[in-house]
């Protein structure tokens, strides 16, 4: 297989017999070397902080104070925590909302980025990025006003076509629209610059050659890109579920009457700000680090399910 | 052989990570050592902890103040939190009063002050503040650099187009009591068609809890919220505040809050004197047309911070300096003049300088006279470790009365049901 030999390594005379162990040596090290920095920064920031909260989930863990331990105790606490369910109940319904648009709308919009005749192809591009660079802060502080129940242009807009106004922040679903809203407005280019990246290693013959059979644009994206694209979106879906599991910054910013739950009656308080709750607010860091170890649990479940389905995808291809 | 040689390599590698990771702080600790008169300094945003510094700078040259502000009150809580776990501490740090329990009940973080003089000045302080950062086993932890008394704050000019009195005498005798307070509210909601209040939760519930003489702990520290006849009537008062229909429904310090106060969507605002600040900062358009008058009942204190000094400070002996001289009696009236901070050191309540001070954005109102009023024959209460928590989930049940759906009726055994899971009581 591998017949080509570098020109300069084949000109090259016998090494002496003296260097030959310690070129040997420097040949075997050196890989090692390279990939140090990244495993120790890995053990250092995450093996060992993750290691550190399986065994913090064991106390009644106050950090200026005492360590007890309670053994299993957080996490029978936690099964019968009504709050814990409610957290996983907004975590997953929040999800949803934001990862089916977000994956639609990224599909659709790499197919028309991928077209030939699209004229200033890079601006486009380029300017889908912009929600991505934006600071999650801003983005959650700027679309918080926007549907703000009193003074937001949202519910101005309604008015003016003689609606009553909504009041997102307070009503369960309301606030998981919200967020979702957020959430997809700050993935979609991103997941669409992916399918669009993988798009472009799909030969445009086959385009031309289905455009000659009389396939049209939905006809193409339906047999021709969403095939191709079959294993960039496995991968979009398990990175936007494992990021999906973890929104944060959006349910902390939006109802900041109520910080750290999201509304009064927790419609929108996340398993991430549900554990920042706990620990930084209630200072139970042995119950935090059990929410942590929870969703853990559950997102090594769905990124296993997710490369379950993905393994008996890829066969039925082509 | 070879493979030993590997983990060789891998462990010097390992090693010389470590070893920069440790002369770098090592080198910063020594530093920070070698400069006797200098030190760190925690605080919060919103007090002016800038302008405290500079002054006193400006007495103390030879004094390095590194001064961070970490973010509100809360969030400089957890910054101490983090810190006293790790183990890196500033020298000096800002707590507030409802933040202070959780760290008096662990009083070896931080230095016993009465090792540095505490002793000697705590006579100086209102008793029942002093006695908040004071632990079960005597040390005191922090001392107080002000006190939160209340007061109402009202927009005249939108009492006048409603026909109500503005002058501040009257207006507080408009509201002698609660109740009288709400029947106001509806007479400016029928005259105007707007709110009058902005929320019920802050403005009332928080109001009147604090006016009590025992709130979620007895005084001997056990746990009576559910009992307790003074938080079951801020409860109710502030439900008949929302059946009345004459709070705005918008939380304290929110962004619908910051534009309806702008807008002058609601007349009025209980304002513990921290909130006057904030009133400032947010509608600054509004000056002059605000004004403040005595609370419904009279009295009152919510809130007030402590300069605490953590154990494991480089330099306890210029934070403690610090301390003395810009909290005693005179400093603390020195930056009230400034900051518009409530000392709570009595000694100066009749100085001329506090009672002689008049507010013009508030329409000159004599802040200093019309808030230390309102901490004359206080009565006050315990506060728990757990303090904090009740009087969230119980604002949190009104709110969701008010702005949500929730059930006027359920709402007390809702909070009182939320209270149970949150302190495992």
């Amino acid at each position: 297989m591998t017949t080509s030999i570098s020109p300069t390594k084949a000109g090259l005379p016998p090494a002496p017999p003296v260097d030959a162990a310690r070129r040997g040596f420097t040949e075997i090290i050196a890989p090692y070397a390279y990939i140090t920095p990244f495993f120790v920064i890995f053990a250092v920031f995450g093996l060992i902080p993750l290691l550190f909260t399986f065994y913090v989930a064991l106390f009644d863990w106050n950090p200026i104070g005492e360590h007890v331990f309670v053994g299993l105790d957080n996490f029978s606490g936690l099964l019968g925590d009504t709050r814990f369910w409610n957290a996983a109940r907004n975590t997953v319904s929040i999800w949803l909302l934001s990862t089916v648009p977000q994956l639609l709308i990224a599909l659709v919009l790499a197919h028309m980025l991928n077209h030939v005749r699209l004229r200033l192809a890079v601006f486009f591009r380029m300017t889908m990025l912009v929600p991505y660079i934006t600071s999650v802060a801003a983005t959650a502080i700027v679309f918080a006003q926007m549907f703000d129940r009193d003074y937001g242009l949202l519910n101005w807009l309604l008015s003016l076509m003689g609606f009553e106004h909504i009041d997102f922040n307070q009503s369960v679903m309301g606030s998981h629209v919200l967020i979702a809203v957020m959430v997809t407005w700050r993935w979609f280019g991103y997941t669409a610059l992916l399918y669009l990246a993988s798009l472009q290693a799909v030969p445009r013959a086959i385009y031309e050659a289905a455009a000659v059979d009389g396939a049209g644009g939905v006809r193409q994206f339906l047999h021709i890109s969403l095939p191709a694209l079959r294993p960039v979106i496995v991968f979009t879906i398990v990175t936007s579920t494992i990021g999906g599991l973890q929104i944060f910054t959006e349910p902390l910013l939006i109802n900041r009457g109520t910080p750290n739950i999201c509304g009064p009656i927790r419609q929108c308080q996340t398993l991430t700000l549900f554990l920042f709750e706990q620990g930084f607010t209630q200072f139970r860091f042995g119950y935090a680090a059990a929410i942590g170890v929870a969703l853990f649990v559950m997102v090594v479940a769905l990124a296993g399910l997710n490369y379950f389905l993905s393994t008996r995808i890829r066969p039925v291809k082509g | 052989m070879k493979f030993r040689n590997v983990s060789a390599v891998v462990l010097t590698v390992t090693a010389a990570l470590g070893m920069a990771a440790c002369s770098g702080s090592s080198s910063e600790t020594s530093s920070g050592a070698s400069a006797g008169s200098s030190f760190e300094f925690w605080s919060f945003t919103g007090i002016d902890a800038k302008g405290s510094a500079a002054e006193y700078k400006a007495k103390r040259p030879d004094v390095e103040i590194k001064l961070t502000e970490v973010g509100n009150a809360q969030e400089t809580a957890q910054a101490l939190t983090t810190a006293l776990a790790g183990g890196k501490v500033p020298d000096l740090v800002l707590i507030q009063g409802d933040d202070l329990p959780k760290f008096v009940q662990q009083p070896q973080n931080f230095v016993d002050l009465r090792t540095l003089g505490a002793d000697k000045i705590k006579g100086d302080y209102l008793d029942w503040v002093i006695s908040q950062p004071t632990a079960k086993d005597g040390s005191i932890i922090g001392i107080p650099t002000d006190v939160g008394g209340m007061a109402i704050a009202y927009r005249a000019d939108l009492f006048k187009k409603a026909g109500l009195p503005t002058d501040r005498e009257e207006v507080a005798k408009l509201w002698p009591t609660w109740d009288a307070f709400i029947e106001t509210g509806k007479k400016y909601t029928a005259a105007t068609g707007k709110a009058f209040v902005d929320n019920a939760a802050t403005s009332v519930y928080s109001q009147v809890v604090n006016q009590g003489e025992e709130k979620y702990y007895d005084p001997a520290g056990n746990l009576v919220y559910e009992q307790s006849p003074q938080v079951k009537a801020a409860f109710d008062q502030a439900l008949k505040a929302v059946a009345a229909g004459i709070t705005a429904k918008q939380s304290t310090f929110t962004e619908g809050w910051s534009a309806a106060m702008k807008k002058g969507d609601f007349a009025v605002i209980a304002a513990p004197v921290w909130m006057l600040g904030s009133i400032r900062d947010n509608a600054p358009d509004t000056k002059g047309e605000w004004d403040i008058a005595t609370i419904p009942g009279g009295s009152g204190n919510w809130g007030g911070s402590f300069l605490a000094i953590p154990k494991g400070a480089k330099n306890p002996k210029a934070a403690w300096e610090y301390i003395a001289a810009t909290q005693s009696p005179q400093g603390q009236l020195d930056h009230f003049a400034q900051a518009r901070s409530l000392p709570a050191t009595p000694s100066v309540y009749k100085d001329p300088k506090l009672t002689s001070a008049k507010d013009e954005f508030f329409s000159g109102a004599s802040i200093g006279t019309i808030y230390t009023d309102s901490l004359l024959g206080l009565k006050p209460f315990l506060i728990g470790p757990d303090s904090t928590t009740i009087g969230t989930e119980f604002t949190n049940a009104l709110t969701n009365v008010e702005q949500g759906k929730g059930d006027p009726a359920k709402a007390w055994d809702a909070a009182v049901t939320n209270i149970k899971a949150a302190i495992g009581g």
